[in-house]
């Protein structure tokens, strides 16, 4: 199993009209993507699971030797973006892992979420905005509409967080506390999606 | 009582809250712009180096972190009393240009675009960028995207990574550029260059052509006759990365200009019991509550306030766009430049500053001394105290650090771009509510668009540092009684 590893700097792709060459279909990367912010409390724990997913898919999954052709590379992301700048990191993607902070305000903290991106809220959600630009899905449809190749399959797992308007690099404790539960969910995503894996 | 409540606020980042008072006869009595409070940045600084600022503080916000970056790379200067060589300083202005095209493309077709290009009164699922392609073509809509990546090229060819850089230090930056990324640095600002002037053919036809929104851009729905606040360079003109901080006042007369590091002579700050978030207003004229007018503290910045205050733009195509602004929307048939107050112009505004700072981009990168090596002066001195003042796309940034003979920070203040506006805002909120509901009219979502659109233009950033994903993200109208009970509640998705 080839991963690369990233953190912001890393690009999935090259973004724009010119969206680069595009992977045929179903051959781009496995895009894992923390997104939050790391200095802002509960906010950075998809950056936290993200890391640690990282860290396990490198050296913990026992791979065995390659049956066929070799699956799609992993590429992990840890980002501050939402809209259409977090669009531009999915072109090229075969599929998308999103890991976030989420404030439903009416699930416990800490409790985990693990749902398609299109049935996270129906229709045209406000989900994973950047509120200077596009939600992500109106950011995907642009994408789309101006010929990019974005992943179809987009997996969203949602950590419900509680303190994300303090600066700090801790995270509360029922937030910690999920965080074994949400690296699980992740990984779980990861070995149904890529093929020869477990 | 009647209370009207929008919660949050689309389209924006943070999340703002408005509540509408209406009295018995429906009319607008009063109106409060909320914003919630991200506490304790203060804290998380103070014990920690200096020099990390620049990259510590690029983190307070998603969407504009170059200008954090820099502002905390100036201070850090200021606090170590070095300046940074020439190749230095162009390869930051250089950074911050690209930026700046990036951010106002994006402003313009992503968040303003909407309300001019669909209509303020389209459904809420088709205002937005999706919808502005569908009007301005897929054509535009490439250029649009092309500029975005083009913009993040550079910045992450100067700045060491795409989104949030980390090439500017104490005393300049920690690499410099080769000459085929100079070469293509050019390259694209002339691209920016050609894409301005596109973007202001856009605004001409599908805005300034239409009868509607040319009067809702000259009428009085959303016009405040306030101060201006904004950096010019040694010539009077724009400058977004250095100069001198000038106030202009609502006739144009100027109140005075100072250094950014004398600001809390001239800035004062107005505390209110109903918001966290501060009223900064002019020391020197006063706080006189959110009304208009010379006597009247409050001051304005953001694009329009930077082309009101300036005398022009430094570069050739810019200028000439400067005038035909000028010479539309206040005309004074020779007499002296008067500023423009209605603020949806501030639109039309951040397409000229837009087009400044592509040319400014070609104008650094054919300078012969961009590519030295010479791009960092070592600090020397003990560290003490120092500002460092940006203009942010939303308006002047100010850092300011104190630090111990170490170097450590002992306390940190900042006033970032949109807390200048945060008082006229409010009562832009106010003038379009007032102007838009009579007579206790059911309040369609229409008309809360139009009141979104009065503060749209300020493009405000509260909260910035969050992307935690919400659950749900309505707008929802909360209309209570004179007993506080709630009678009615709308809401939609966005």
């Amino acid at each position: 199993m080839s991963s690369v590893a990233t953190t912001e700097p890393a690009r999935g792709a090259d973004p724009g009209t010119d969206w680069g060459a595009p992977a045929p279909a179903g051959d781009g990367p496995t895009l894992v993507v923390g997104i939050g912010n790391p200095i802002l409390g509960d906010d950075g724990i998809g950056w936290r699971v993200v890391q640690e997913v990282e860290r396990r898919w490198v050296s913990g999954p026992a791979v065995g030797p390659p049956a066929g052709p070799a699956p799609p590379p992993v590429v992990f992301l840890c980002v501050s973006l939402g809209g259409l700048s977090l669009m531009e990191r999915l072109v090229g993607a075969s599929c998308a892992i999103l890991v976030d902070a989420v404030t439903t305000r009416s699930r416990p903290v800490g409790s985990i979420l693990v749902l398609p991106l299109a049935e996270l809220v129906p229709g045209v959600s406000g989900h994973l905005d950047n509120a200077h630009d596009a939600s992500l899905p109106v950011a995907l449809a642009v994408g789309r509409s101006l010929g990019a190749e974005l992943p179809t399959d987009i997996m969203v797992v949602g950590i419900e967080a509680r303190r994300v308007d303090e600066f700090g690099e801790e995270l509360s404790p029922p937030v910690a506390a999920a965080l074994p539960g949400a690296v699980e969910a992740v990984l779980d995503l990861l070995r149904q999606t890529v093929p020869g894996s477990r | 009582m009647t209370r009207l409540t929008i919660d949050p606020i689309t389209r924006l980042e943070g999340h703002g809250k408005i509540e509408i008072f209406l009295d018995d006869a429906g009319e607008v009595e009063r109106t409060y712009f909320q914003v919630p409070e991200l506490r304790g940045f203060e804290r998380f600084c103070v014990g920690r180096p200096v020099e990390e600022m620049p990259t510590l503080t690029n983190r307070i916000c998603g969407v504009c972190p170059e200008a954090h970056h820099m502002a905390a790379a100036k201070a850090a200067d200021a606090v170590y009393g070095v300046t940074p060589p020439r190749p230095a300083l162009l390869l930051r202005e250089a950074l911050y240009s690209a930026f700046f095209v990036t951010d106002h493309a994006t402003h313009f077709y992503a968040l303003g675009g909407p309300d001019f290009f669909v209509g303020p009164d389209a459904p809420v699922a088709e205002r937005n960028i999706l919808g502005v392609l569908q009007r301005v073509g897929a054509e535009a809509g490439a250029r649009v995207i092309g500029a975005r990546k083009a913009g993040h090229h550079v910045i992450e060819m100067i700045g060491g990574r795409a989104i949030h850089p980390c090439t500017a230090v104490p005393g300049g930056m920690t690499k410099g550029i080769t000459e085929s990324q100079r070469a293509e640095i050019e390259a694209i600002a002339r691209s920016m260059v050609d894409f301005s002037e596109f973007s202001i053919g856009v605004f001409d036809s599908l805005v300034m052509g239409d009868p509607a929104y040319r009067d809702a851009i000259l009428g009085d729905a959303y016009r405040h006759e306030t101060y201006y606040m904004g950096l010019v360079d040694a010539n009077g003109k724009v400058n977004f990365y250095d100069g001198r901080v000038r106030i202009v006042a609502p006739d144009g007369e100027r109140l005075g200009e100072y250094d950014p590091a004398e600001y809390r002579d001239w800035i004062a700050e107005r505390v209110e019991p109903w918001t966290y978030l501060k009223f900064p207003y002019l020391k020197k004229v006063g706080w006189k509550g959110f009304v208009d007018g010379k006597d009247s503290g409050v001051y304005t910045a953001m694009p329009l306030a930077r082309l009101n205050v300036a005398d022009g733009m430094a570069t050739p195509k810019a200028q000439a766009e400067y005038e035909r602004f000028f010479a539309t929307l206040a005309p004074t048939n020779g007499g002296p430049k008067q500023p423009v107050h209605g603020r949806l112009a501030a639109h039309w505004a951040r397409l000229v500053e837009m087009l400044y700072a592509a040319e400014r981009l070609v104008e650094l990168a054919t300078d012969p001394e961009i590519t030295s090596d010479d791009v960092r002066a070592v600090p020397t001195a003990t560290p003490t105290e120092g500002v460092g003042t940006v203009e942010a796309p939303r308006g002047t940034l100010t850092h300011h650090y104190w630090t111990d003979e170490r170097g450590i920070l002992t306390h940190v203040n900042l006033i970032v771009g949109t807390t200048n506006n945060y008082a006229p805002m409010c009562m832009s909120i106010e003038r379009a509510a007032r102007s838009l509901i009579h007579g206790g009219q059911v309040v369609g979502e229409g008309i809360l668009n139009r009141i979104e659109m009065a503060f749209r233009a300020y493009d405000p950033c509260f909260g910035c540092a969050t992307h935690s994903l919400p659950g749900h993200m309505p707008l929802e109208v909360t209309i209570r009684d004179a007993a506080g009970d709630v009678v009615d509640v709308i809401s939609r998705d966005d």
